[in-house]
């Protein structure tokens, strides 16, 4: 009994850190999925949406559903510039060009981030009243329950998005094939910025939640961010949304199971050769791929 | 030699240049057979750790620890590639990084060289200057004299379509398995150098920014020859010290050129803004990516304006290598 609470527990956990490496991804396989290209800046945005958060909360006063819109909304902007900045002006027919003009971006931002709110860690103040809840053996807290209600909440609305108007319809068809939606009357271009703006907001609300979740923020949180959402995103197949959710999940969920019976130092190396194998041998991912290589 | 020459800070710089060549050329040997390593980071990470293990907890002098540290990751690096060999694009990018960040969990966790405290007071090397000039010299010398070669054709070959390469007989495994193990090796030797110059490494020293910035000298310098690496590698090292000193430069003119309306509110604009702080310097470079990308995505120094820069010498090269390819 004492096992199996424990084992429920850890399960809480994991789909709660995978909630955020979902959200993150999903931002990474959208834009890959328009556009066939790595886009590096992507960590950045999530630690953008983090302060913006911080900062409606602590000077705003403002309360974190506010946060969270805030968050979102000032994200899908930087989101839409770093299309029209570093994305759109750049070559199309060499795949290094916006992979740096991208990471030149990520590091703009991350210094930015680091010249107006200095470089160490922030509080990030308590905002939803810590309470516990306990279904039997397990104990899940209030905080938990909203990020993982927010995660999902997000999650099935874009899903929903995507698969029922007009401009989801036209998103899944220019990742299909520019050419193709472009004679079929899509405007690709305006299709593209809004998956921009999409992935972007979502990375926001995805950085105030991690946030609320660790307590603290710093301008550094975006690399692990991006790194981790990479793994998620290939675990579910390049420009695969639903499965990007799921592999999400997933991760957070071997990462803390290895961490809970193997050791901490061995979560990191456990994703790391997650990775690999499925490079290796299901490079299109656990749920199949969007785009053909 | 170059000791009394040069003072401490230039020579300080100038060995952080070179290392950075070095670690640009490590990723363009493979890179000009198509391969994009984002693992450089964590050969380095290889080569130095295993050059300060034989240094320190063997005592033996760095002559020997140098090539056992590139060795090492040379073979390391055959042992990545080869799985690697079924992979290309965006997932060889992704596997590659994964790679490097495996070495840096191993190295985090490994309490023999230092775990997460770091390895400290590593033999230093008062020769780095001398080794990394004579190094580069003999990386160019071979890299020119491999465009000239059948293999470096094959690897232009492989680059341009593996496919079409493999039906002419050209080996694509060996050689694309080559280049890896070789740019593995000499990203290796960088960070044996390295090590031994800063007497401290720790996990984070080769993490993944690092393999990103060496696959940044590449790119902005140019990969299509040999050169832009070198240019690139240059170019984006010294660019931020250039920045650290333009406000010294402002501080040269004459007062008397400035201290009358409007010049001086423009003078005091200016010494705010080139007051360039670690952020400040790092947010222009990252502009300068940018700028660079849209500008010339293909580098800075590409085929072509080599041509343009020196028609005669290319247009002997191209002579020595009909001669060549006549004979071959």
């Amino acid at each position: 009994m004492e096992r199996d609470g424990m084992f429920l527990q850890q399960v809480i956990n994991g789909l709660m850190l995978g909630a955020s490496y979902s959200l993150v991804a999903i931002g990474y396989t959208l834009i890959f999925g328009v556009l066939n290209l790595l886009y590096f800046a992507h960590g950045e945005v999530f630690m953008v949406g983090a302060f913006v958060g911080l900062y409606l909360v602590i000077l705003g006063g403002f309360d974190i559903y506010v946060a969270l819109l805030g968050a979102m909304i000032a994200c899908a902007a930087v989101g839409a510039l770093a299309f029209l900045v570093a994305v759109r002006p750049v070559a199309k027919d060499r795949p290094l060009a916006p992979l740096i003009s991208t990471i030149g971006l990520t590091i703009i931002l991350q210094n930015l981030a680091i010249y107006i709110f200095g470089g160490q860690q922030l509080a990030f103040p308590e905002t939803i009243g810590q309470q516990l809840y306990h279904f039997g053996p397990v104990t899940v807290s209030s905080v938990q329950l909203f990020i993982l209600a927010v995660a999902i909440a997000l999650m099935v609305a874009l899903w929903l998005f995507i698969e029922r108007t007009r401009l989801g319809r036209a998103m899944r068809a220019v990742a299909e094939s520019h050419e193709t939606a472009a004679l079929l009357g899509v405007d690709v271009n305006r299709v593209v910025l809004i998956t921009f703006i999409l992935g972007s907001g979502i990375a926001g609300v995805a950085g105030v939640l991690d946030g609320v979740k660790n307590s603290s923020i710093s301008p550094f949180m975006g690399l692990e961010a991006a790194v981790k959402g990479l793994i998620v995103m290939l675990l579910g197949g390049l420009g695969n949304v639903p499965g990007a959710m799921i592999a999400g999940l997933m991760l957070g969920l071997i990462e803390i199971m290895s961490a809970a019976y193997i050791g901490t130092t061995m979560r990191d190396l456990f994703s790391f050769l997650i990775l690999i194998l499925i490079l290796l041998y299901r490079p299109t991912g656990l749920f199949g791929t969007r785009t053909a290589e | 030699m170059l000791n009394r020459l040069i003072d401490a800070y230039t020579q300080s710089i100038l060995v952080f240049t070179g290392i950075n060549i070095i670690a640009a050329y490590s990723f363009f040997v493979p890179f000009k057979t198509g391969q994009v390593s984002l693992g450089q980071g964590g050969f380095m990470a290889i080569g130095a750790y295993m050059s300060a293990i034989i240094t320190q907890k063997f005592s033996l002098p760095f002559v020997v620890a140098l090539p056992t540290g590139g060795l090492v990751a040379a073979v390391i690096g055959a042992a990545v590639g080869f799985p690697a060999l079924r992979i290309k694009g965006i997932y060889l990018l992704l596997l590659t990084l994964g790679f490097s960040e495996i070495v840096e969990v191993i190295i985090l966790s490994w309490d023999y060289v230092g775990g997460a405290q770091g390895f400290r007071n590593i033999l230093f090397n008062s020769h780095t200057l001398e080794y990394v000039v004579v190094l580069i010299v003999v990386l160019i010398i071979f890299l020119s004299r491999l465009e000239r070669s059948s293999l470096g054709r094959a690897m232009d070959s492989i680059e341009q379509d593996e496919t079409a390469a493999e039906v002419i007989g050209v080996d694509v495994v060996r050689i694309k398995l080559l280049a890896f193990s070789i740019g593995a090796g000499i990203a290796g030797l960088a960070g044996a150098l390295y090590a031994h110059h800063t007497t401290y490494i720790d996990s984070t020293t080769f993490n993944i920014m690092l393999a990103v910035e060496i696959l940044t000298f590449v790119v902005v310098g140019g990969g299509s020859t040999y050169w832009g690496p070198a240019l690139g590698a240059c170019v984006l090292t010294l660019l931020p010290e250039f920045l650290r000193t333009l406000r010294d430069w402002l501080e040269l003119v004459p007062i008397a050129w400035t201290n009358f309306f409007p010049m001086n509110r423009v003078y005091d604009f200016l010494h705010e803004f080139l007051d360039f702080e670690n952020a400040k310097r790092l947010i222009v470079y990252g502009i300068i990516l940018m700028v660079m990308m849209i500008m010339r995505p293909d580098g800075l120094i590409t085929r072509d304006s080599l041509q343009q820069l020196m028609p005669r010498l290319v247009e002997q090269l191209t002579e020595a290598r009909k001669r060549i390819a006549r004979r071959v």
